[in-house]
């Protein structure tokens, strides 16, 4: 029911997360220090060469340097920088797409929600990598396009749980009744429909976030994200890659690690939302 | 007999009248999804030729690629957009998925054809590594419970999380670099190709009896089938332990342990109650294990379509790239339709 | 009349993350071969879980503590799982609630009755179709149903196939768990008359778990009533429903609607059933007990023999301890 509770309270769903949850939310939690705190972490600037290449990890390096020299501790620091705004712009512009053609989909119903719903699942049928190679490769590098290729691949995601939300709460007594006493359709929409929805829409994040990180991942991985200099994990494992053979292993271990902490992180996050929505329904 | 007649048309049928009515949806889907890379590749901002040849191009040559990409026709005049598409959809079900900007305009789909048996061998390899880990693991913590099943709900997370390219890499560093047993990448040794009958190498070599090419072959797809399959059996478990979890739980389980059927007889029952799930997971995990592919394909420099499509990427070859997701978009649709008969054949509620 | 089953002092408790629910607590009762005995009790007084725990199949995070159960001189508790696996099915039969769960939905009927004849005896496909098929014949099928899906089957009929099932290798033993509440009254008659013929012709003990009183007084020889995981009460049917002893018995059979006296007002038991996890000390019913005396609060009444019944109240300290 909709009561007048702050709707920033009612963002953050009253959860009890596992330990393995909480295990996930130390993760990123690094991370995210690592972006807020960089300036503060790293002795040197990750886009210049600041020591010979190739060094293994020593007491001015501790991750070594790569082939031009940068020093792998603050590529990495800052690396985390990139990926985070990507994945939360990406993921802001998925929302901004996705949950208001979630809900008027799902409100007005009709022709609207059936050719949108055939879009929405083509697009959620397609792998989600190959389209949003497509995109960036399309839209050229950059934070923006990247996010915004990322985001196109998630918004049927947002689109179908809102809408989902919409269909039910659509039925319920209490919106008949604001009908009744004369409510037009926006006033519904925005105060009734929209506030249960959106918890819901945190609980979509924390499932797919995992994987936007991942996609993020991969198209840096193929240099179809942020441009050269610009620290970035996935382009840093590509670089590193084909050093492989002569066991400069310090220029992929780190970065892809980072990478790692990240994504599995989400996902313990979103492991132990799923299991208590679900311990919640096998109760009742 | 009586008995028998009514089999055949009752079952039969039903199943009959699913197919055709499933055929039918998949049209309509192949349509938008071909459009969608239509609408992605040709609406986007950015001029594609500029991006190709630079500010600086002679005419001619522009002109040449804008005839190439489809955006005039032969006297120079610009096709209008609506016709552009019209054209990509007819080509398109000729069979015509573009030719090469830069390969002298070879055929997109016969480059396809060509690196698209390396893709496939990797994908089955992976494929299976994946079922049997992930069905085995997901089983056994669906069956067993308590901390069996936390340390396999812990597996299935980090697997599903691992990035491709960094589990392949250390297992590189790991077994080619520091134990050096076995290649770093590539598909087989030089010169050990067998002769070329499906395309598969494995499966050739065992056929033409080309013992040197099988282990040649088999030392190379270690690796990488194992990266795949240890990040797609993520998936798999989780789907099998929440599967098997949940048919444990229903009554006939208990019904039939109160009847005495023994243990062994009642994990072929659960399974097959919980293999429907799994079942519909394996055809949505064909998107997964595409996309894993790829960045397989390009960490271990497997020549399959992910190393095509990231080279082809590399060099603006637009035409390969948008004809090469067209592709992998139709024969997507293709399998999940295949998948989705297969399920109803199955489960027999679902055509009732 | 031969004991086939003898149930001492169980004890089956629930382990769960919030805490211990001792749903079966000391529980000890008999069945002779040919008997129908009623179990009866509210729901959560422990009736399914006593049933489940004779053939050892309470669900984790039950367990069994405590007790004996003896079944033709030997107790279950102690068997091998392998032996006790041979009893259940062939020995013991068991049908439980809803027929449509407890039936493989993607299996054809006749295939699950043919697996558990096979499982069970040394006899070959052919033949074992043979036994299934006259089973379904005893229980009213249409033969041509041997084909058929349990999706197939209306839910009176499922429930035959079940009996067919738990009956066709000619158990001593049927336990019956709630087989006839989620059927409608008509069906439940034919389902109810259905066991009482298989009862007759193959001389096989009933236990009959139901929330049902009436139905157990109609139809069976003796009632047990089940009060938050204790016996209140056994005594043949006839006495018990003419002269309840405990008070819980009363109120129950007070509650059931009876066509022919037209009351004004609906009678029911007061109060709910008791928090398993922390019952109420002393006699578990005396806070909805309408006879509760200030002993009942404190200290848990013994069970004793009484004029061939058994009762577990205050109010009858005459009696003799019945050896529990």
């Amino acid at each position: 029911m909709y009561t007048f509770r702050p709707i920033l309270v009612k963002l953050v769903p009253k959860v009890k997360l596992s330990t393995l949850g909480w295990v996930g939310v130390g993760m990123v939690m690094f991370v995210v220090f690592l972006a807020i705190f960089a300036p503060l972490l790293t002795p040197y600037d990750p886009t210049r060469t600041v020591g010979p290449g190739f060094q293994p990890p020593c007491w001015e390096h501790p991750l070594g340097t790569n082939k031009i020299g940068q020093d792998m501790w603050s590529r990495i620091v800052y690396g985390a920088r990139t990926i985070l705004i990507v994945v939360l712009l990406s993921t802001a512009i998925s929302m901004l797409m996705g949950v208001p053609l979630g809900l008027i989909s799902g409100y007005v119903g009709g022709l609207l929600d059936r050719i949108l719903s055939m879009i929405m699942d083509a697009i959620y049928a397609f792998p989600s990598l190959i389209l949003a190679i497509a995109m960036a490769a399309a839209l050229g590098p950059g934070i923006i396009n990247t996010a915004i290729a990322i985001a196109i691949v998630y918004v049927p995601t947002y689109f179908r749980m809102v809408r989902g939300q919409t269909l039910s709460i659509k039925e319920q007594l209490y919106v008949e009744a604001a009908r009744a006493i004369g409510a037009n359709h926006m006033t519904i929409l925005a105060r009734y429909i929209f506030p249960n929805v959106i918890s819901i829409i945190t609980v979509v994040f924390t499932l797919s976030v995992a994987d936007v990180v991942l996609t993020e991942a991969a198209l840096s991985f193929f240099g179809l994200s942020v441009p050269a200099p610009t620290p970035d994990w996935g382009f840093d494992l590509k670089a590193g890659h084909p050093y492989l053979l002569s066991g400069y292993w310090w220029l992929i271990t780190f970065p892809g690690l980072m990478i790692m902490i990240l994504a599995v992180g989400f996902t313990f996050i979103g492991e132990s939302v799923a299991g208590y929505f679900q311990a919640r329904e096998v109760r009742a | 007999m009586h008995k028998d007649i009514r089999w055949c048309d009752a079952e039969v049928t039903s199943l009959k009248v699913f197919v055709i009515a499933r055929l039918l949806l998949v049209i309509p889907t192949i349509l938008l999804l071909v459009s969608l890379v239509f609408f992605i590749m040709r609406v986007m901002p950015g001029d594609p030729v500029i991006a190709i040849v630079g500010m600086k191009a002679p005419p001619e040559r522009v002109l040449e690629l804008r005839k190439a990409l489809g955006l005039i026709d032969e006297s120079g005049n610009a096709i209008p957009l609506p016709i552009q598409y019209l054209n990509y959809l007819a080509n398109l079900f000729r069979g015509d998925f573009g030719r090469s900007l830069i390969w002298g305009k070879r055929p997109v789909l016969v480059e396809i054809m060509e690196h698209l048996p390396a893709t496939i061998e990797l994908a089955i390899a992976g494929f299976l590594v994946s079922i049997i880990l992930g069905v085995a693991l997901g089983t056994l913590g669906g069956w067993k419970g308590g901390k069996t099943n936390s340390a396999v709900k812990i597996y299935s997370a980090i697997t599903y999380a691992l990035f491709i390219p960094w589990i392949g890499m250390m297992f590189q560093l790991l077994f080619a670099v520091w134990l050096k047993v076995l290649p770093v990448g590539g598909r087989i040794d030089p010169g050990l190709e067998p002769p070329m009958i499906t395309g598969l190498y494995l499966l050739d070599s065992i056929l033409t009896g080309r013992w040197d090419s099988f282990v040649s072959a088999l030392r190379h797809i270690i690796l990488p089938s194992l990266t795949l399959g240890l990040v797609i059996s993520g998936v798999f478990s989780r789907v099998a332990r929440t599967s098997v979890e949940e048919v444990m739980r229903q009554d006939f389980v208990i019904a039939a342990r109160a009847r005495g059927i023994p243990e062994h007889r009642l994990v072929i029952h659960v399974l097959r109650n919980a293999f429907i799930p799994i079942m519909t997971m394996m055809g949505l995990q064909l998107a997964l294990l595409m996309t894993g592919a790829i960045l397989t394909e390009t960490t271990f420099s497997w020549p399959g379509m992910g190393t095509f499509l990231f080279e082809r990427i590399e060099y603006r070859d637009y035409t390969t790239v948008q004809g090469t997701v067209v592709f992998f978009a139709i024969i997507i649709s293709l399998i999940n339709l295949v998948v989705d008969i297969l399920y109803a054949y199955i489960d027999p509620r679902i055509r009732y | 009349m031969e004991e086939i089953l003898k149930i001492r002092n169980l004890k089956a408790y629930y382990f769960t993350r919030e805490g211990v629910i001792r749903a079966v607590d000391n529980v000890s009762l008999s069945i002779s071969r040919g008997e129908l005995l009623g179990l009866v009790g509210e729901s959560g007084s422990g009736k399914s879980s006593l049933g489940l725990s004779i053939v050892r199949l309470i669900p984790p995070p039950g367990r069994i503590v405590d007790g004996e159960i003896i079944f033709r001189k030997t107790n279950l508790l102690k068997l091998p799982e392998k032996e006790l696996r041979n009893i259940r099915g062939k020995h013991i039969g068991m049908i439980f609630q809803d027929p449509l769960t407890s039936l493989d939905p993607l299996r054809k009927i006749g295939d699950q009755l043919v697996e558990t004849i096979m499982v069970h005896t040394r006899v070959n496909k052919e033949e074992a179709k043979e036994i299934a098929l006259r089973a379904l014949e005893r229980v009213g099928i249409a033969l041509d149903r041997f084909d058929d899906y349990p999706h197939q089957l209306s839910g009176g009929m499922r429930q035959r196939v079940m009996i067919a099932m738990a009956t066709m290798l000619n158990p001593d033993l049927l336990i019956a768990d709630e087989p006839t509440t989620a059927l409608d009254v008509i069906v439940q008659s034919r389902i109810m008359d259905l066991l009482s013929d298989l009862k007759r012709s193959m001389k096989m003990a009933i236990l009959l778990i139901t929330h049902d009183l009436a139905l157990v007084i109609e139809r069976s020889d003796r009632v047990a009533v089940m009060y938050a995981g204790e016996l209140c009460e056994v005594g043949s049917s006839e006495r018990v429903s003419q002269e309840p002893l405990h008070p819980y018995t009363q109120l129950l059979l007070e509650s059931i609607p009876d066509v022919e006296k037209p009351r004004t007002k609906l009678v029911y038991i007061p109060g709910s059933p008791p928090d398993m996890m922390n019952p109420p000390a002393g006699c578990r019913f005396w806070p909805r007990c309408p006879r509760a005396m200030n002993v009942c609060k404190s200290i848990p009444p013994r069970s004793l023999e009484l004029d061939g019944r058994i009762v577990r109240c205050h109010l009858y300290n005459g009696g003799l301890e019945s050896g529990v």
